[in-house]
């Protein structure tokens, strides 16, 4: 095997993953990446990029920072990997993108992190990074513009006590400001907390502030704990998750084994960054599923060390789908001898490209995030589906 | 015997001595240590608070909250510091590493506050916090809170292990003391049972080596030794 460029030999091009395999939000970074590797398998049987197969150099880092910091040095200096892809979370990446300035003179890239903070959206770090999913910004402007809409004005925040959940604050803050209302009350919870675990001193909290609406910004253990609590508690509000909850995790958690689960679930509303992997008319959606159902992607056997039941579809997975899609045509792009010094240029050319969910997706200097759209889903049948009347659904009676 | 009456005595006062060195030493030693530390633990966040301070001009003016938050929780990592929280210009709060949430106490308080202050946290202990402004206070106020039960646990081994360094030091300086001192109580033990002898006019076993010694005893048994045998030569001349 002949190393032509870092990260390439004749037969391979090496993509670097750091993301949760292990940890109360394992699921995230399982999900992601078996949605991801659906799509590379099915390429990689094809014949690969110009004779070259894809192949994802994975580390576990359990969603904390430093793990997350070693394994991109790793991936960076001794692994040598042609780019960084489906990083999971916002600590986590957050450390990662001083990095990447660090070793700028190596261009090497991260791709399609899965979150919505805007640290890698932004000046000093958003030169290095390429976002495809919509930011926490426009979730939460959406989930805060919806709820203000049906008259649901005193809105209060569960957040997670870091920077993922600050990001997501600071969105609904500003949002908040935008109709002139402020943040009704606020708690958090520290990351890694389990299901088991109790909010009930957060629901306290929260429910003192007689909110109308409670936005969550976690990780699915903590959220599904969160509003078991509220339900329990008698707060009886909408409580809206980010799309980083993993929302099938979170409904797993309510519903199975759980003697009210109905309550728990008749409240919530998801947002998603994706379409609704149930809408099978959409194309790249029909494309998922039937490639998860082909290749019944396993995450990597050495780092999964505790149990975990993959689920058959999930909004997670298909953005890790899509996020390989994306990858894909932008390593065709490439020229025969793959350089990172062009991978630049091969984003930036990607212009009105049709991933198939119905929007398309454009790149350049100043649009480092191809996709805009938020989705809203509500849990129906033991599934989350799309909402389509906000006021029928969470208007005051 | 006297001698032993007056080593005794001795042995009491080296005791006491050594007592009331240990016992002034160590409370200089407390005093000292507790102030310092207690000193340096408030410059240390006194010097977190503006390092912070001081970092976060361009995340404020520049970047997103989660930039600030993420910085926040890394010195939050550092031993004894508890709690960090930053207000805006209006007081508001933009970043905290508060779980479940801001204690009320905190949310009432004068937002601006930079001197050193002691709170007590339902549900979490007692802290001391020290601020630090942020651009000369137009761009808000970073808290840095301390654990001063962890500051006092940590002052508390720093002064047990000085105090009980102390008291090794005592106790071989005592039985070092005793040691000398009875170095020096045996032959004049001798010296006097010597002395006694010769005054009742017997002759002891040991004459020779006390008589031998070239010290200060030695000197002495000598100078009974002749004294005696003078007087013996005397009374035999009469």
């Amino acid at each position: 095997m002949t190393l032509t460029s870092s990260g390439v030999t004749d037969t391979e091009i090496i993509l670097g993953v750091s993301a949760a395999f292990s940890g109360p939000s394992r699921g995230l970074g399982i999900e992601l990446y078996r949605g991801a590797s659906a799509y590379f398998t099915h390429i990689n049987q094809q014949g690969g990029i110009s004779g070259r197969k894809v192949v994802l150099k994975t580390y576990d880092d359990g969603y904390q920072p430093d793990p997350s910091v070693k394994n991109t040095l790793k991936l960076m200096l001794e692994d040598e990997v042609f780019l960084l892809f489906g990083y999971v979370g916002t600590p986590t990446v957050t450390r990662v993108l001083p990095m990447l300035k660090k070793f700028q003179d190596r261009n090497i890239f991260l791709f399609f992190p899965f979150t919505g903070a805007q640290p890698q959206r932004e000046p000093p770090y958003g030169d290095f990074a390429f976002n495809l999913r919509a930011s926490y910004r426009q979730e939460t402007a959406g989930l805060v513009d919806n709820f203000v809409r049906i008259n649901r004005k005193r809105i209060a925040v569960f957040y997670q006590a870091d920077a993922y959940g600050r990001s997501g604050w600071a969105g609904v803050r500003s949002a908040l400001k935008q109709h002139g209302e402020q943040i009704a009350g606020e708690a958090t919870y520290r990351r890694g907390e389990k299901f088991t675990g109790s909010m009930r001193k957060q629901v306290e909290i929260l429910k003192a502030s007689d909110p109308e609406a409670v936005i969550c910004i976690g990780a699915y253990a903590a959220c599904a704990a969160f509003a078991r609590d509220a339900v329990d508690l008698g707060l009886r509000v909408p409580i809206a998750n980010l799309s980083f909850v993993g929302s099938e995790n979170l409904l797993k958690l309510l519903t199975e084994g759980q003697d009210n689960s109905e309550s728990y679930t008749q409240l919530l509303v998801n947002s998603q960054v994706v379409p609704s992997y149930e809408e099978t008319s959409t194309p790249a959606v029909k494309e998922y599923r039937e490639m998860m159902q082909q290749y019944a992607p396993q995450p990597p056997e050495e780092l999964v060390k505790e149990d975990y039941t993959p689920f058959a579809q999930s909004f997670v997975s298909l953005e890790g789908f899509l996020n390989a899609k994306l990858m894909v045509e932008i390593l065709r792009r490439l020229d025969d001898d793959p350089q990172r010094s062009q991978l630049e240029d091969a984003v930036f050319s990607i212009r009105d490209f049709d991933l198939g969910i119905g929007e398309q997706v454009s790149f350049g200097p100043d649009r480092r995030q191809g996709l805009q759209r938020v989705y809203y889903t509500v849990v129906e049948n033991g599934r989350f589906v799309t909402l389509d009347n906000w006021e029928d659904r969470f208007g005051k009676k | 015997m006297k001698i032993k009456k007056l080593f005794q005595k001795t042995r009491f006062g080296i005791f006491a001595l050594f007592g009331m060195i240990s016992l002034s030493t160590s409370a200089l030693c407390i005093y000292t240590v507790d102030t310092h530390l207690s000193e340096e633990y408030e410059n240390n966040s006194k010097n977190i608070a503006k390092t912070i301070a001081d970092s976060s001009v361009d995340i404020l003016l520049n970047r997103d909250l989660a930039a600030l938050q993420s910085l926040i929780d890394q010195f939050v990592e550092i031993q004894s510091i508890k709690y960090i929280y930053i207000t805006d210009e209006s007081g508001e709060f933009l970043a905290h590493t508060f779980v479940p949430g801001i204690p009320e106490v905190i949310r009432t308080d004068d937002p601006f506050k930079t001197e050193a202050i002691e709170r007590n946290l339902p549900g979490m202990g007692d802290f001391v916090e020290v601020g630090s402004p942020i651009l000369a206070g137009i761009a808000g106020t970073v808290h840095v809170g301390m654990d001063t039960g962890l500051i006092a646990l940590k002052i508390q081994r720093a002064i047990g292990r000085q105090v009980y360094l102390i008291c090794i030091i005592l106790v071989v300086g005592f039985f070092a003391a005793i040691w000398l001192v009875n170095l020096a109580a045996n032959p004049l033990g001798d010296l006097l049972a010597y002395a006694v002898g010769r005054a009742r006019g017997e002759d002891g076993a040991s004459d020779d080596k006390l008589l031998s010694r070239d010290d200060e005893v030695g000197h002495l048994a000598n100078l009974f030794f002749y004294v005696s045998e003078g007087k013996k030569s005397e009374q035999s001349d009469t």
